[in-house]
């Protein structure tokens, strides 16, 4: 089996700024030899997992246990702070809220930026442009600039995109949850379509029977490391036991 | 999910292994040019919705900004009635640079929910601004060209000193881009560059030779005078353009040595920041 996605010994150390840095206060504070307000947060500490191609993973966590830092490090949108990370083949990322649409263009607009920035050709938007906007289900609005949307607009926007671009790991972050049920019942079928095709998935989700219904495995965070992994099954339940106030294992 | 059997054929944009984050050369650009496309339509917006109205759009603060000073100049400081075409010489140049880093300094910022969602090479973003700023620039440069058939210079211009210009127009170019991508990191580190920035180019109007002319000026006073205002690499291709597109010389090649020297530095500084912060761009957001 080929590896898709694997995490060796990573961590991902955030500094957190109170207040945003500016040039004029940092040059005084050099000068006056004041230290700066710094503090170092590790969001990641010692993650280690391989996901090989095929597979579909979910990974659960309370708010904060770094779950969407995981999959900005998969997308490779921020690099780590130490370990490596192998990621083997073409991306579909869906990451939290919004799928990089800009706000002032227009829904229609944003499936080329969108798609571009995805890889994509003018010629091959310009082909799979009609199901694009038949998928999303957004009608109308299509014209509308995306601030206008909401966000379960904005999620099912940006699933159509990438759903179209034919990835083959595909990243959800609770993508799922914001839509309505008719539309998840839509990503679920396309999901399944995916996995039937082999495409490896990795996703964020707050609902177990969801996390159970699509796939085999479950890597569980917890403060930044990996509480647990294992059959989906396993991991839910003990991840469900914690959440009904059980001590972790 | 749909499939396009058809298509599937020129569907070769995926990458067997997307390179890592250290593999960022302006080769990137090439190989991301739809989404420049992209970004420069957005930028241009009124341009492509209306041709007329977007041209229109484009040279009315210029057109303003020479209507209003020429007139102050000739009523009150009593110029020559070819002032307008001095002016709009080096004010057109002047904009595409001001506009040029001024832009370039937001376009990360501006562009955060793409830069935190999506892995892709970012200097393309205040190139997206530089792309947007050429188009001005061209349509702007219409402007210049009426001023000197309208308001025409004291004597003949042109001629082989004509050729500079491709020379002038690309380090002014040169010089908008690696400004451009020092502020456009800077930025995203530090929020209030973007003011700095925008105070310097109000600075900058009054320092370059726009409403005014260096050689006069400068006749006076010693030497080392002289250099240290054109150490300022836009004061140096101000006086070049209008050297070469009113006087009908060409540019005094000192002060244009001077100009390229800073302008490669400032290019390296430029190219040095960005690709050395830009990995960290999402998490400074
Ligand atoms: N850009 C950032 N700067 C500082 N801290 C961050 C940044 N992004 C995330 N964090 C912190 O990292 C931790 C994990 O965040 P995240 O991965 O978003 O959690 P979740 O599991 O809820 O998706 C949180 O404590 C969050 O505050
Ligand atoms: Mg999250």
């Amino acid at each position: 089996m080929t590896i898709a996605i694997r995490f060796e010994d990573v961590g991902k150390r955030f500094v957190v700024q109170h207040q945003r840095p500016f040039l004029a206060r940092e040059l005084l504070r050099s000068v006056l030899q004041r230290p700066s307000h710094r503090q170092e947060f590790w969001a990641l500490r010692n993650v280690s997992f391989s996901i090989e191609a095929g597979e579909s993973v979910a990974i659960l966590g309370t708010n904060g246990s770094g779950k969407s830092t995981t999959l900005a490090l998969i997308a490779q949108t921020t690099p780590p702070t130490e370990g490596t990370i192998t990621v083997n083949g073409r991306l579909g990322p869906l990451l939290e809220l919004g799928a990089g649409f800009h706000p002032d263009l227009s829904g229609y607009e944003n499936i080329y930026l969108n798609a571009s920035l995805l890889g994509l050709t003018r010629r091959q938007v310009d082909a799979l442009l009609g199901s694009i906007v038949e998928y999303s289900g957004i009608g109308d609005f299509i014209d509308a600039p995306i601030q206008t949307y909401s966000t379960g607009m904005k999620a099912r926007l940006g699933f159509a995109v990438v759903a179209h671009i034919d990835p083959d790991i595909l990243l959800l972050d609770e993508v799922l949850s914001v839509g309505d049920g008719q539309f998840a019942q839509k990503c679920e079928a396309t999901i399944r379509g995916f996995q039937k095709a082999g495409k490896t998935l990795c996703f964020v989700s707050h609902n177990p029977s969801q996390v159970l219904a699509l796939c085999q495995r479950a890597i569980w965070l917890h403060g930044g490391r990996v509480q647990a992994i294992g059959p989906a099954a396993e991991v839910c339940a003990g991840y469900q036991r914690f959440l009904d106030g059980g001590a972790l294992a | 999910m749909r499939r396009e059997d058809s298509s599937s054929g020129d569907r070769q944009v995926g990458f067997a292994i997307i390179p890592p984050l250290q593999v960022q050369t302006f080769t990137d650009i090439v190989r991301y040019r739809f989404v420049l496309e992209n970004l420069v339509a957005k930028n241009l917006k009124a341009l492509y919705r209306n041709m007329a109205l977007g041209f229109f759009w484009s040279i009315l603060n210029p057109l303003v900004m020479a209507v209003v000073l020429t007139a102050v100049q000739l009523k009150f400081f009593g110029q020559q009635a070819w002032w307008p075409s001095t002016f709009l010489c080096a004010l057109i140049p002047y904009n595409f640079f001001a506009y040029c880093v001024s832009g370039c300094a937001n376009s990360v910022i501006g562009n955060a929910s793409l830069v935190t969602k999506v892995r892709f090479p970012r200097q393309i973003l205040p190139i997206a601004v530089i792309v947007t700023n050429l188009v001005h620039f061209a349509i702007q440069s219409t402007l210049v060209v009426a001023a000197l058939l309208w308001f025409p210079p004291p004597h003949d211009v042109v001629g082989w000193h004509f050729l500079w210009l491709p020379v002038i127009v690309a380090l002014n170019l040169a010089l908008a881009v690696g400004l451009g991508l020092l502020v456009a990191g800077a930025n995203v580190v530090y929020r209030d560059v973007q003011y700095i920035v925008d105070s310097v180019m109000t600075v900058l109007f009054w320092l370059c030779p726009l409403v005014y002319d260096a050689g006069p000026v400068l006749a006076n006073s010693p030497r080392w005078q002289f250099w240290l205002y054109f150490l300022n690499p836009l004061s140096g291709l101000l006086d070049s353009y209008r050297a070469v597109l009113f006087w009908g010389r060409a540019p005094d090649l000192g002060v244009l040595a001077l100009a390229t020297v800073v302008i490669a530095l400032l290019g390296v500084a430029g190219v040095r920041s960005f690709w050395k912060h830009e990995h960290r761009f999402a998490d400074l957001i």
